[in-house]
């Protein structure tokens, strides 16, 4: 198979490259997993607590949405689970996304797959060992989660189907990710692609879940619920994984074999042979670079508040039941149910749009590396300009999306506009300060831009896990995403909106001062 | 009575004893350039000997370690948006925003000089280049992608071009066009700083030539003054004895081996030297012009003795 010469040795080398990236991510997952399995025995003694809190999910659609129903309510390890088994493979599948597009179409994109191919590898052998890398990763995933979920506590057999459900979400977006980077000859596209994929599959089995079942089953998020890991396991579900995750492999072969190296799919469409009078400043550069991925951000934002705003009210129900709050509580939300339901809801966003920002202050951090920064530096263009350029569409961009995400939810709901949108908008002030450290990385060095990321996840983790594993609030304080208050729950905070202000301002404009005293490239 | 004034102009660019660092790795090392108004000068060394650190520093986009830099008179770091309104940069490796079609960016650029379009010649530049300006930036190959960069830096009239590797990529036609389009830049006045690890492009275009080598100036002057440099590499098999080649003037580094001389020649001597050889009766032949490497060995130690 001359095709696949190389594949091993690209293979290795992917891991190498990967060594720290992947490491991170799996164990971030796996850390969840296991303060997930470890917690539930305080925070449900009893069986009967935990039938309650499982009724009460199972009756409140919004929850079901989100997660997933449980099917079994005596069952410890799904009740566990509840927030991993659906949502949090959303996670574990947008590792293998960044995986796989990193070795295929961003390789591409740079030229380094045409001096790779030049060499004694075979057409098929770079996603070939794209996908044989994340194979393996997502077995390495599973045996962690195995092993995380026994070491919490919870029986073995339920732990390798819940791990195996992973396993099986992960291959399904290896090979979802192996097709879109097929379409387009721009990885930035593959990507979206990809990611819209992704979530059009989340949101089949979140309408599935809370209407006709059948269109759960047309989802791999919601075969992983119907897996029933922890009881009386369907073991053939997870060849459903497999076949999809096969056929999707076999799909991007015939593609890949339908075009050129560095060539989309879809022939690129010519551009304008003039430029616009208005494209000559380094803001309107960054805006004409960014605004694709703003648009698509702003319908996808859109999207979750307008869905999160419908099914709101189905919280009400709740009201009466202790367990009801118990689990809202445990989604970081307090009070009213359908307020606390949009509270959780938008803590997660904050960080959602944050990854925007991060995207945008990582592309600068790109463009520099490529030179392009430097052409536009070696005109009439101060570095100031430069860098605020980055700047404002970074920190702009993350406000307009928690904008539009609050006027999503209103709509959603039909009432709420004024509440909803000054909650969503209260996360900017720790979407601010991320990002403004995330410019001041990029201000230190190109190559420390990337570690905005770690720094994100990390802030994401300790949010999730500080209540789970009872962390010091010293330590959980680190995350801005923690002082903010649980709006519209919980009334608006001036103290701690001035406080995360001042510290993005002062990252901001310490990254401001280092990047016009640093060399360029 | 005739009187000749000789105007004395400030240099466009003056570089003296600059030194940067970047770790522990001495990229400049105490450089000395000066490019005088109206001169094409050739900036001339191998891959890494800091040509482009040199024009990065020269852009304001480096901080120097020590040394003195200038350009038009200021200083590139402090002035660096007053001095780039003055001059237009061809990068050696010109990436180029993937979204953008190639006259969207070349339009930018100007605009972001200060320069409408319009009124350029960018039109004529397209044409000469053979461009498709509607391309998008990705999809350019590395030659066409040095177009955009040339077009955009050649359409206006700028007070220094400069240019790092401005050929790179080209073909022989297309780098017909770049030495067309060039000169008729210089002849309306413009300076030129370009540099090059291609002799014989900085030869035909350049009238003042810097060699660079490990980021300090080993050669610096007029074509004619580093004739010296320009001595052909002789080797030759003949059929008698082989001649005396050493004593002749212009000859140096006579090597025999068997019946097979070779030697380095001057451009004036080489008429001595033919003559000698067919005399000695030629099996075969070769001259070249020396490799980079030899004229940077050769700069390195201009007071070798010819043997």
């Amino acid at each position: 198979m001359t095709a696949f010469a190389g594949t091993w040795a690209l293979t290795r080398a992917a891991l190498r490259r990967d060594r720290v990236l992947a490491s991170v991510w799996v164990l971030l997952l796996v850390a969840v997993v296991y303060a997930s399995a470890a917690a539930t025995e305080s925070i449900y003694p009893t069986a009967a607590d935990r039938v309650e809190a499982a009724e009460a999910i199972n009756s409140s659609p919004a929850i079901v949405a989100l997660y997933g129903p449980i099917l079994d309510v005596r069952s410890a390890g799904e009740l566990s689970m509840t927030k991993l088994t659906v949502l949090y493979a959303v996670f574990a599948a947008l590792l293998f996304l960044v995986l796989v597009r990193r070795h295929t179409r961003s390789e591409e994109e740079s030229g380094r797959a045409e001096l790779l191919g030049g060499t004694a590898v075979g057409r098929d052998a770079q996603l070939a060992a794209a996908v044989l890398e994340s194979v393996l990763v997502s077995l390495v995933l599973g045996a962690l989660c195995v092993l995380a979920c026994v070491g919490g506590g919870l029986p073995l057999a339920g732990s390798v189907g819940f791990a195996l459900s992973w396993v099986g979400v992960s291959w399904v977006a290896i090979g979802l990710t192996a097709v879109a980077c097929q379409l387009s000859a721009s990885a930035r596209t593959c990507a979206a692609l990809a990611g819209a994929g992704i979530g059009v599959l989340y949101v089949l089995r979140a309408v599935g879940d809370t209407g006709p079942e059948w269109v759960s089953w047309l989802s791999p998020f919601g075969w992983s619920t119907r897996l029933r890991a922890w009881s009386d396991p369907r073991w053939w579900v997870l060849l459903l994984d497999l076949v999809l995750g096969a056929a999707l492999l076999g799909t991007a072969v015939l593609l890949r074999a339908r075009r050129d190296l560095g060539a989309g799919l879809f022939a690129a469409r010519p551009g304008p042979a003039t430029g616009s009078p208005r494209l000559a400043d380094a803001f309107v550069l960054t805006w004409r670079v960014h605004r694709t991925m703003l648009w698509s951000w702003s319908a996808g934002v859109g999207v979750m508040g307008l869905v999160m705003g419908a099914i709101a009210p189905g919280v009400g129900d709740l009201l009466d039941s202790e367990a009801g709050r118990q689990v809202i509580e445990s989604l970081g939300g307090v009070g009213k149910l359908e307020d606390a339901l949009v509270a959780a809801v938008l803590s997660i966003a904050g960080v959602v749009v944050t990854c925007f920002a991060i995207a945008v202050v990582g592309h600068g951090a790109g463009d520099e590396r490529d030179g392009r920064t430097e052409q536009v530096l070696a005109t009439a263009t101060s570095r100031s300009r430069s860098f605020l350029a980055t700047a404002v569409v970074a920190l702009g961009g993350g406000t307009w999306l928690l904008l539009v995400t609050g006027v999503g939810a209103a709509v959603g709901l039909g009432d709420h506009l004024g509440g909803f949108v000054g909650a969503a908008l209260d996360q900017s002030f720790a979407v601010w300060a991320v990002a403004g450290l995330a410019l001041l990385l990029y201000a230190a060095g190109t190559r420390y831009a990337v570690l905005a990321w770690s720094v994100l996840a990390a802030f994401f983790a300790l949010g999730q896990l500080g209540e789970l594993l009872d962390l010091p609030a010293a330590v959980t304080g680190l995350s801005p995403y923690t002082h903010l208050p649980a709006m519209p729950v919980e009334a608006f905070a001036p103290g701690t909106a001035v406080a995360l202000t001042a510290v993005a301002a002062a990252l901001v404009a310490a990254a401001w001062w280092r990047f016009l005293g640093r060399d360029i490239g | 009575m005739l009187c000749i004034v000789r105007v004395v102009t400030d240099p466009v660019v003056h570089i003296e004893q600059l030194v940067k660092t970047f770790g522990a790795t001495r990229a400049l090392d105490g450089l000395d350039l000066t490019v005088a108004v109206g001169e094409v000068h050739g900036f001339l060394g191998p891959n890494g000997a800091g040509k482009s650190t040199t024009i990065r520093a020269l852009l304001g986009l480096l901080r120097t370690d020590s040394g003195a830099l200038s350009a038009f008179g200021m200083d590139p770091w402090a002035d660096s948006v007053a001095i780039h309104r003055r001059l237009a940069y061809v990068p050696g490796d010109v990436n180029l925003w993937p979204n953008l079609s190639g006259g969207e960016t070349i339009d930018m650029l100007l605009r972001m000089r200060g320069i409408e379009p319009a009124g350029t010649r960018r039109a004529e530049l397209l044409e000469r280049f053979d461009l498709d300006p509607t391309k998008r930036g990705r999809a350019y190959s590395k030659g066409n992608r040095q177009k955009v960069a040339l077009v955009a830096a050649l359409a206006a009239d700028v007070d220094l071009l400069v240019l790092d590797e401005p050929t790179s990529g080209l073909d022989p036609l297309m780098e017909q066009v770049f030495a067309d389009t060039l000169a008729e830049r210089v002849a309306a006045g413009t300076t030129v700083l370009l540099s090059s690890h291609i002799l014989s492009e900085v030869e035909r275009l350049a009238d003042r030539v810097t060699i660079i080598r490990a980021g300090r100036a080993v050669e610096s002057g007029t074509l004619a003054d580093l004739r010296h440099l320009r001595r052909s590499r002789v080797v030759a098999e003949v059929v008698g004895e082989v001649p005396g080649l050493a004593r002749l003037h212009g000859v140096s580094d006579v090597h025999v081996d068997g019946r097979t001389v070779s030697c380095s020649v001057e451009p004036d001597a080489m008429t001595d030297v033919l003559g000698a050889l067919t005399a000695a009766g030629v099996r075969s032949l070769t001259s070249a012009p020396p490799t980079l490497e030899e004229l940077f060995l050769e700069a390195y130690r201009p007071a070798a003795v010819p043997r």
